[in-house]
């Protein structure tokens, strides 16, 4: 048919120029990375660059680092993913009362979403600061909680701690965002309609609004799996992976193998095996919250 | 259209070429160059220096990048993999060789016609990093050594009338100035050769043998293996500060915060410590002599050349103005030893409040292990050094595994 064809002629012309930039700046370095990973990669001369295989999959496997951040990685994301949640619902519910005063709320609770990351990280490592920091001072010289500073940054447990803090203030905003559409879209009538079948304010909850929300919350724990594994700029800036790597995640562990170490192809098969763990992960999510809502 | 109208156009058309064609041939140059400059440094840099190389070379102009010193050489290794190299940069001397090595920098002493007049103008010490496989790949451009500052007013405070001459008062004047309420005496900003290697070698230790072949026998003598111990009980009790551990105030700032009595650092920092601490004064003075000797370690930059570079002669003028007695004593105002080695002679430098220190300084102090594999041992030594001080390991366990890693290194 000829208008169609003038369509898909224009549709075309609209998608060219974001298709380009998605392939140039998307999918060639994904290719190029693939490729990358199977070699030990020549950063200055390429064309020296030695086959070798999965040697590089099997060097991580081995690494004692790698396993470090594997962990690490997912133990931010097993905290701060259900801490977003749980604490944006909640703040979300408060919300949707609808009080006085619900606009400022929102936008105090969602500023920290659109503050830059760099600024945030350097804050809070400031705000942390074992001997300058303002946490040790009400901690210690204002409240007497502690009976001395705490280096936070100084032992690997306490710095993932800040971190993840860090992840959650961060995270809460958004997650608050994503719920509070999924309440407002939530009839009343059906907080009506259990009222008059006798459901206390708890039964509605559990049985009526997650029930709804399950979409809402399957989205949004999908996106923060997939940020929290993609954790980066706050441990970077934070600690940097230290003290001796042992606050690496994966995506700071992968940066300094390629960019500090150079060690391209090895660091290219990290972001291959973070990748393929990002995927199982959603697939499996998503299995998990299509299931129909039952009512 | 008329006849004349056409010819008219014609002309004009070929005028036009013509003068595009004239414009190429008087092109403008621009030299791009990395610095790394601070901002101090920066400032002085780019408001004097670069306006005097262009009025004098009015077809070239400068445009300099202030890259953040702590990214450089990454940022370096990226644009050379993207092939979009600048044209030249002053370059860590400890990079010189690596860089050499990957063959991206222009042999200067194979291709600048008039090398050996600079070769032969430079302190020897500053020129030597620079030699790679039988050629010079850079030229000095500014030297530094590491000093003992002290703080005037805390040493008055803990009846300590001056800076330590030895080994052993430097480690009981920290001790001394730990007593004063929320000081520390000590402070160092990590645990790396820049840092550490200043101590070993004043206390009689060495990374390797003379040869550099290697570090078992040498990292890990019993003189070594005792200032660690002793770093980790001055830690423990708080007369090392924790800026070792990268906690805690930087040394720049918890020096003229009155936190740190003694710290060790470059001549770049007193232009620092003028700008932000009004009131404050460094006091500067040798490094406490021990079995070793007052051995610091030489720092500095050299100027070098990419091998991608379009303008490979204009960036050489950009070198030959660089090494100008006046412009080396330019750059000395902000705390940029300069490498000429006559100007040590100079009234500027024989009159100034404190390079005589550091030229003092300079003439014990060691450069560390050219190799290019030195960013490798340096990690190697740095982790030591902090398993040491985070308890992990004895200093004995720890070092005796730096050594044998590093000797692999060397082989």
């Amino acid at each position: 048919m000829d208008g169609g064809y003038y369509r898909s002629k224009q549709v075309i012309a609209f998608l060219v120029p974001a298709l380009v930039f998605f392939l140039a700046f998307n999918t060639y370095p994904l290719i190029e990375a693939f490729r990358m990973s199977f070699y030990n990669w020549n950063i200055v001369r390429p064309e020296n660059s030695q086959f070798v295989g999965l040697a590089n999959y099997m060097k991580a496997f081995s690494d004692p680092i790698f396993w470090t951040s594997m962990k690490n990685t997912v133990l931010y994301a097993l905290v701060t993913v259900p801490a977003q949640m749980a604490l944006g619902l909640l703040v979300a519910m408060f919300l949707n009362f609808n009080l006085p005063g619900t606009k400022v709320f929102r936008t105090i609770y969602y500023l920290p979403v659109i503050s830059s990351w760099v600024v945030v990280s350097l804050l809070f490592r400031y705000l942390f600061n074992g001997e300058a920091g303002l946490v040790n001072y009400i901690l210690v010289d204002l409240l007497q909680i502690f009976p001395s500073y705490v280096s936070w940054f100084r032992n690997a447990s306490t710095a993932l701690f800040v971190i993840m803090l860090l992840g959650i203030w961060k995270g809460v905003g958004w997650s608050m965002v994503i719920f509070l559409a999924g309440l407002q879209g939530i009839p009343t009538e059906l907080r009506e309609a259990s009222m008059i079948d006798g459901a206390s304010s708890g039964q509605h909850f559990w049985q009526v609004v997650l029930p709804i929300l399950r979409p809402t919350m399957g989205f949004v724990a999908i996106m923060l799996v997939i940020g929290g594994f993609n954790v980066f700029t706050s441990v970077f800036l934070v600690t940097g992976g230290g003290p001796l790597h042992r606050t690496e995640v994966l995506l700071t562990y992968m940066y300094y193998q390629g960019f500090e170490r150079l060690n391209f192809g090895y660091g290219a098969a990290l972001s291959y095996i973070l990748g393929i763990i990002i995927f199982v992960i959603s697939v499996i999510q998503l299995r998990l919250f299509q299931k129909p809502v039952e009512m | 259209m008329g006849q004349k109208r056409f010819s008219l156009m014609i002309a004009l058309v070929v005028l036009v070429i013509l003068a595009q064609i004239g414009v190429v041939s008087a092109q403008k140059v621009t030299l791009t160059y990395w610095h790394g400059y601070n901002p101090v440094e920066t400032r002085h840099f780019e408001e004097t220096i670069i306006p005097l190389f262009e009025a004098k070379h009015p077809n070239v102009t400068v445009e300099a990048v202030a890259v953040p010193y702590d990214q450089f050489y990454q940022k370096i290794i990226v644009s050379i993999a993207g092939g979009m190299v600048p044209d030249l940069i002053r370059a860590d001397l400890a990079w010189v060789p690596q860089l050499a090595n990957l063959g991206v920098l222009v042999p200067l002493s194979k291709e600048m016609v008039d090398f050996e007049v600079y070769k032969n103008k430079v302190f020897p010490g500053t020129l030597e990093p620079n030699f790679w496989a039988g050629e010079y790949y850079g030229l000095p451009l500014d030297t530094n050594t590491r000093v003992l500052f002290w703080n005037k007013e805390l040493f008055s405070a803990a009846d300590l009338s001056g800076p330590p001459a030895t080994f052993g008062e430097f480690l009981q004047y920290a001790e001394i100035l730990a007593e004063l309420e929320g000081v520390w005496g000590y402070a160092e900003g990590g645990t790396g050769g820049w840092n550490v290697l200043p101590l070993m070698w004043s206390n009689g230790g060495q990374l390797t043998d003379d040869e550099i072949t290697r570090a078992t026998g040498y990292l890990n003598s019993p003189s070594n293996v005792e200032l660690l111990e002793l770093l980790v009980e001055m830690l423990e009790r708080g007369s090392l500060g924790p800026s070792i551990l990268g906690d805690g105030f930087s040394t720049a700032d918890g020096y003229a915060q009155g936190r740190y009595g003694m710290i060790i650092d470059g001549p770049w920092m007193v232009s620092i410590f003028a700008d932000q601490y009004d009131d404050f004064e460094a006091q500067m003075a040798l490094l406490p002599s021990g079995d070793g000797g007052s051995v610091s370690v030489v720092g500095g930059q050299d100027i070098v050349v990419f091998e991608g570079s379009k303008n490979k002669e204009a960036a050489f003028d950009f070198i030959r103005f660089m090494l100008q007695d006046e412009i080396q004593l330019s750059m000395a105002e902000v705390g940029q030893m300069p490498v000429i080695q006559h100007l040590e002679e100079s009234s500027y430098i024989q009159e100034h409040p404190f390079y005589g220190i550091f030229f003092e300084q300079m003439k014990t102090a060691r450069a560390r292990t050219p190799h290019p594999e030195w960013p490798e041992i340096d990690r190697v030594l740095g982790n030591a050094v902090t398993r040491v001080l985070m308890k992990e390991l004895t200093a004995q366990e720890a070092l005796d595994e730096a050594a044998q890693e590093i000797d692999v290194l060397l082989q």
